[in-house]
């Protein structure tokens, strides 16, 4: 099981944490650092535009419990995992992998809820990301994520 | 016998006083205390704070069992950790009366120091401790400052009724 | 039905799942801050119950997602009336440990009340006796700002007061839940 990246967004749409795991060459080639922060911003964009139309659409087809779970393309996989505050995780993996709903559940609790929502100094509104770019979230992270691979 | 009841703060301020009479043998619970003589109470009671300075680290105790005499007038004395001192002042019923003197001997309040009233006033002051406690537990009240709670009032007159 | 499964979660989550803490030190704790509060702005008791509020809400808008991690939910509440049941059966019972009784129902469906049998902030607090503090201190006030808060981020606009308090000497502690609306998702903004 391979894990390509990981995307939070929250209530404001807005996307307030992204990781990557891939090698920098793989993503950013050649490019100058400017071009890869705007690509990234970008990917963010998209990646939002797509899981929330197909959240809409989803919804619209099967009821408001008919939660939108993943879609496979040829070349990846997108989980997807929404909270009732309506903070959105999004998880990027390799085609094989199995529901990574759980993990994403697990990312919430044990980690977004537990680093940063009872940390008293971080904001409650994540304005460019402020407050989730912490030493203990992201060790967290990366370590679940490393366990998992 | 009547009762005069006063907590005394840590700068020997008064916090509270309170004046009742004995509800045991019939008693309806109202001070009996010579008209005349009745204003001496508090400083009677006020003046005994230098015996209870005395007295406190004679005994780890907290309760001071009767500590100072004047004439009729007995002092038993409560010290609370935090060096707030319950003091109660109690005067037997003067015996002129031929009901009065007919009393039991043993009983509550006719023999200011026996183990009988000893025990009766530790009741009390225990009962008092407990809802004193919970009267200083409350945010809006401050060191020191005087005890207004009518609550707290009520819970005294009822140990008072209680146990003296 | 919902309604002993909803008791059955906040008894589940209360036991398994919650950090327990000292009752003393939390009434010791609250009881400083609303004092404070009333030394800060003079006694204006109307004030304090504003801030009160606010630091509530403050609160509330974090303390969401704690009951949504500790309770697993998933789903969204299907109406308002489970969402009382929540707040009371679950919400309260793991973080309080008491379950407030939901009455008073409106028709629509959109208000009602919770009625506090018993309430851990209370206990000892006796108010300031300065003949106003009876009349316009709400002493718990803070639960207010904590639903309001709570149920913004789950997307409910409600607004919430306490209408009687047993500290005033009224006979219950009831506070009123008023639904306004539900709030819609924020959609992305447009691109250029």
């Amino acid at each position: 099981m391979v894990v390509y990246s990981f995307y939070i967004f929250d209530r404001h749409t807005e996307c307030i944490y992204s990781k990557s795991w891939l090698p920098p060459a793989h993503s950013g080639a050649a490019n100058g650092t400017t071009t890869t922060a705007k690509s990234a911003a970008d990917d963010a964009k998209l990646i939002f535009g797509t899981v929330f139309s197909l959240r809409n659409m989803v919804r619209k087809l099967g009821g408001d419990d008919d939660a939108f779970v993943s879609y496979r393309t040829a070349h990846y996989k997108l989980h997807y995992y929404e909270t009732a505050s309506n903070l959105r995780l999004v998880m990027l993996t390799d085609t094989a992998t199995l529901s990574m709903r759980n993990v994403l559940h697990q990312i919430y609790i044990n980690l977004w809820v537990e680093y940063v929502v009872k940390n008293p100094l971080s904001p409650v509104e994540h304005k460019g990301g402020a407050g989730v770019r912490n030493e203990l979230f992201e060790l967290g992270l990366d370590q679940f994520i490393r366990g998992l691979m | 016998m009547s009762y005069y009841f006063a907590i005394i703060g840590t700068q020997d301020n008064p916090l509270f006083e309170y004046e009742f009479g004995t509800s045991k043998q019939g008693g309806d619970g109202q001070a009996r205390f010579n008209e005349q003589a009745r204003h001496l109470n508090q400083f009677i009671l006020h003046s005994s704070l230098d015996i209870v300075e005395e007295v406190q680290w004679t005994n780890g105790q907290l309760y001071l069992k009767v500590i100072d005499r004047f004439f009729t007038n007995y002092i038993s004395c409560f010290m609370t950790g935090g060096n707030v001192k319950f003091l109660l002042l109690h005067q037997p019923t003067a015996t002129a009366g031929g009901a009065s003197s007919s009393r039991n001997s043993t009983s509550v309040g006719a023999n200011p120091t026996s183990p009988q009233t000893e025990e009766a006033i530790k009741n009390f002051f225990t009962e008092v401790y407990e809802n004193y406690v919970k009267a200083i537990m409350s945010p809006f009240y401050k060191v020191n400052m005087e005890i207004r709670s009518p609550v707290f009032r009520q819970r005294v007159a009822a140990a008072g009724r209680k146990y003296l | 039905m919902a309604s002993s499964k909803a008791s059955r979660l906040g008894e589940e989550v209360w036991k398994t799942r919650m950090d327990k803490v000292n009752a003393e030190l939390v009434v010791l704790t609250y009881g400083t801050i609303v004092a404070q509060l009333c030394k800060d702005f003079d006694s204006d008791y109307v004030e304090v119950n504003k801030q009160l509020d606010k630091m509530g809400y403050n609160i509330g808008l974090r303390l969401i997602e704690d009951y949504l991690a500790k309770s697993n939910t998933v789903r969204r509440c299907s109406n308002f009336r489970e969402t009382a049941e929540m707040i009371a059966k679950v919400g309260f019972k793991i973080f309080l440990n008491i379950t407030p009784t939901i009455t008073n129902w409106t028709s629509d469906g959109k208000q009602f009340s919770l009625v506090f049998d018993e309430n851990p902030f209370a206990d000892f607090v006796e108010l300031p006796d300065d003949g106003r503090a009876q009349d316009e201190l709400w002493y718990s006030n803070i639960l207010c700002g904590v639903l309001r808060g709570a149920l913004e981020m789950v997307q409910m606009q409600v607004e919430a007061h306490f209408i009687s308090d047993v500290l005033r000497g009224n006979d219950t502690t009831e506070m009123r839940i008023s639904l306004i609306r539900y709030i819609d998702d924020e959609l992305p903004p447009e691109d250029d």
